[in-house]
């Protein structure tokens, strides 16, 4: 089919993770029914569909975990497992209809923007060309597997596997494993291995603060009455936020709470691990908050069993065997996990996005990804992002932010059809005045405080995180001010 | 100054990493030790090893104090290499017949000593204070132990291993220098009066407690072993060649009161042996009991090349 004859849907999304089905579902909910979701894998889930490693849960109680606008009566758990967080995806898109939006194993190749036209285009790797008045970039940032730098990497003759890409048919039993990284998935995956492993070495390079995770059973009675009375639920939920809102004042910038929480954290730390050098190597050196926090009750206690180790020795290469570290000794395993993480674009995009007059997304993002509110980017017109640049959390629900994204979507969606225009783009001015307040702001924010993390570029640049609280991202997102975007009407013209 | 781009170092440090397993060590040599000097060189090698070790720790708690990521991460791989040296020397102690099954070499008392004093107060001291101590462990295990060493053995193989360890020092040595002439920036009253404070920190005190007499003892016994005392001290000296080299160097207070330690110890008519000499004489009355079991940082050594 040639590009005059593709159909002009109102709204492309790329991505059928928790972003783009909750996008869809507003904007149904809001009379926008022509969407079209493209999903480079062949189902949908997003970073939930990939990471089922085993342990792998969610930091944020489950309560929070969900759309407020879809409540999930039935968690189990107060800190929702990826099984039962990825059963939540999929009621939503039974309950809403959503999987008929939906194209599977479209791997989405590039996005342009044509002036004359106001029309997106997005390419895929399979050949299809869709078009739309928008488009919602919802591809999700932790969506790549990072492999980490290390030499010989492709000369294990073992069995590799990433966090992200679980093989399940793999048995771990009798095995002997190293488990590369000790992040977010590192210090879940540790404890199940432990169980199975008959050894199990885990390379660490920078400890992070670890923080206990009050995870429980949910009652019975619980469920039924969130069942019965969603209010409640509700009520739960806000108690939850608010909680978390709280903590921010310690984990977003240097006051007394962050004292109060690294004493906590050590205290756990203390608990959990009696011999004096284990604690030394596990103990963090830069302020709590400048990296990701970690929670689990579980990852010091399984470090200290028989069959496991924590190595803290730089890594100097990968052999055919297993892992070469500084003080000399090669460590051989049948499998290396590597808890990696992903590679986060905080510069660049993950494919090219071509705007007005042909300009390039990734050419102005390469020392830093910037955008107003993280949603919009002056000169693209009409695109949207969720979890653009500097919309990271640290210290609360990424669906909080997802959701006022999400609302502030539907906003701009409308109002283009209500005023009849062709586009809406963003005023260079105000997009940079936002960027500048913002750096200000990071600037005192722990994420700047001197450690490396994968929320800075190379430079020191943040790219990623909101220095502020969840309620004051969405109190941002709550209105779309016209007066900041240029409106384009039919003829491409400013008006 | 010295100047030597950190940045540079990192990578080569990098770039540069061997392990226990790249070496045969049942290639033939091994035979050529003699009977007569087994015993000198079982100890000898004993002392050597724990030296290595000792220093790794002391990286170990530099790398808390770098300023810098870069100095961080090469105090983090001087850690392990360090760590890497008193394994492969091990290696070769069990090569020549003088470890038996997982066991460790017996660390002399002051050795026991200063692996307490380490293990409870290192991370606590200022980056000066070991930044630069470590310099003059090094340049004395490179300067005049090692080259012992290689004069005395006739194994290839110990070649072989020393050849790696020494290029190893050579660029913790660079490293080390161009440190110590960093932390001789800034205004001299300000050095001053910082050093001052810091002499008179007790953990610094019992520290010096545990280094003095383990550098006679150290002394003493690889005289024992044949090694010209001179050698030593030209080692020694060259501490303080080498750190006196520029202003910064000489404007670091810890520089000039270890140069000043130092022309102590290679003075044997120094009434400073007195006490220090003492010190040794009375350590050896303290029963290994009563320090209870080593640090587990200790428990990570081993002649294994893999695990």
């Amino acid at each position: 089919m040639s590009n005059t004859d593709t159909p002009i849907h109102q709204v492309l999304i790329v991505g059928a993770g928790f972003s783009g089905l909750g996008t869809a579902l507003r904007l149904q909910q809001n009379g926008v029914d022509d969407v079209v979701i493209l999903e480079r894998a062949a189902d949908i889930g997003g970073t939930w569909r990939d990471n089922t490693y085993p342990g792998a849960a969610c930091d944020i109680p489950s309560n929070l975990y969900s759309f407020s606008f879809a409540q999930n009566p039935r968690w189990t758990r107060s800190y929702a497992g990826s099984d039962e967080i990825r059963d939540y995806i999929h009621w939503l898109a039974e309950e809403y209809d959503l999987r008929r939006l939906v194209r599977f194993n479209r791997s989405v190749t590039g996005l342009s923007y044509d002036n004359a036209s106001g029309v997106w285009t997005a390419t895929t790797e399979e050949g299809d060309t869709v078009r739309a008045r928008s488009a919602v970039m919802a591809q999700g940032p932790l969506s790549n597997p990072s492999f980490p730098n290390i030499p010989g990497l492709e000369r294990f003759q073992g069995k590799t596997i990433h966090s992200a890409d679980w093989d399940h048919d793999y048995d771990f039993e009798g095995k002997a494993v190293g488990v590369i990284g000790t992040g977010a998935s590192g210090v879940q995956i540790v404890p199940e291995l432990a169980k199975q492993a008959k050894k199990l070495r885990v390379f660490q390079r920078t400890p992070c603060w670890i923080l206990p995770r009050l995870d429980f059973r949910k009652p019975d009675w619980q469920k039924a009455v969130f069942r019965k009375l969603p209010a409640a639920q509700s009520a739960v939920r806000n108690g939850l936020f608010l909680a978390h809102e709280s903590i921010a004042t310690g984990i977003i910038w240097d006051t007394p709470v962050n004292g109060a929480l690294e004493t906590l954290a050590k205290a756990h730390l203390r608990h959990q691990v009696k011999d004096k050098w284990l604690r030394r190597q596990l103990t963090p050196d830069f302020k709590l908050g400048c990296k990701r926090v970690l929670m689990s009750s579980d990852f010091y206690p399984a470090l200290q069993k028989d069959n496991t180790e924590l190595i803290t020795w730089p890594i100097a290469s990968i052999s055919e065997n297993g892992v070469r570290t500084g003080e000399g000794i090669e460590h051989q395993f049948d499998c290396l996990v590597f808890a990696t993480g992903f590679s986060v674009p905080n510069s660049g995009t993950p494919f090219p996005v071509y705007g007005l007059n042909g300009r390039e997304l990734g050419q102005e993002w390469r020392r830093g990804a910037q955008a107003y509110k993280s949603i919009n980017v002056s000169g693209y017109p009409n695109l949207f992002m969720i979890f653009g640049p500097n919309s990271g959390p640290g210290h609360n629900s990424a669906l909080v932010y997802i959701e006022s994204q999400i609302e502030y979507i539907v906003k701009g969606v409308t109002t283009l059809r209500s005023l009849g225009i062709k586009a809406l783009d963003v005023k260079d001015d105000v997009q940079a005045t936002h960027n500048r307040r913002l750096q200000k702001r990071l600037a005192k924010t722990n994420w700047n405080s001197g450690c490396k993390s994968w929320y800075l570029t190379e430079d020191g640049y943040n790219a990623t995180m909101y220095p502020g609280f969840a309620s004051q991202y969405a109190r941002q997102m709550k209105h779309l001010e016209l007066r900041d975007y240029r409106l384009l009407s039919g003829s491409g013209a400013p008006q | 100054m010295a100047n030597i781009d950190l940045d540079t170092m990192l990578d080569k440090v990098r770039n540069t990493q061997w392990a226990l397993a790249d070496i045969d060590w049942d290639k033939p040599g091994a035979e050529r030790i003699t009977a007569e000097q087994w015993p000198k060189l079982k100890a000898f090698m004993s002392d050597l090893m724990w030296i290595e070790h000792v220093g790794a720790r002391g990286f170990a708690a530099m790398a808390r104090k770098a300023e810098s990521d870069t100095l961080r991460e090469l105090y983090t791989w001087f850690h392990a290499e360090e760590q890497r040296h008193a394994n492969a020397e091990m290696a070769l102690m069990r090569r020549w017949g003088m470890l038996e099954g997982d066991e460790l070499p017996e660390p002399n008392i002051n050795l026991r000593l200063t692996i307490e004093w380490l293990d409870r107060y290192s991370d606590d001291m200022p980056l000066e204070v070991l930044g630069s101590v470590i310099p003059m462990l090094e340049i004395a295990l490179d300067g005049a132990l090692l080259k012992f060493l290689l004069e005395e053995v006739d194994d290839p193989l110990c070649h072989e291993v020393f050849e790696k360890i020494n290029a190893d020092e050579a660029r913790h040595l660079g490293v080390d220098f161009h440190v110590m002439e960093l932390l001789g920036r800034g205004k001299l009253h300000q050095l001053a009066i910082k050093a001052i404070g810091t002499v008179g920190n007790p953990k610094l005190i019992l520290g010096v407690l545990a280094y003095a007499p383990l550098l006679n003892r150290m002394r003493d016994n690889i005289v024992a072993m044949g090694l010209k005392e001179e050698r030593l001290y030209e080692a020694m000296n060259k501490y303080e060649r080498i750190g006196g080299r520029t202003k910064e160097g000489r404007r670091n207070p810890w520089f000039q009161i270890i140069s000043q330690h130092g022309k102590m110890v290679v003075n044997r008519n120094h009434p400073y042996h007195k006490p220090v000499d003492a010190l040794v004489s009375l350590s050896n009355y303290i029963p290994a009991k009563a320090l209870g079991p080593v640090p587990t940082w200790v428990e990570k050594l081993t002649w294994r090349p893999t695990a």
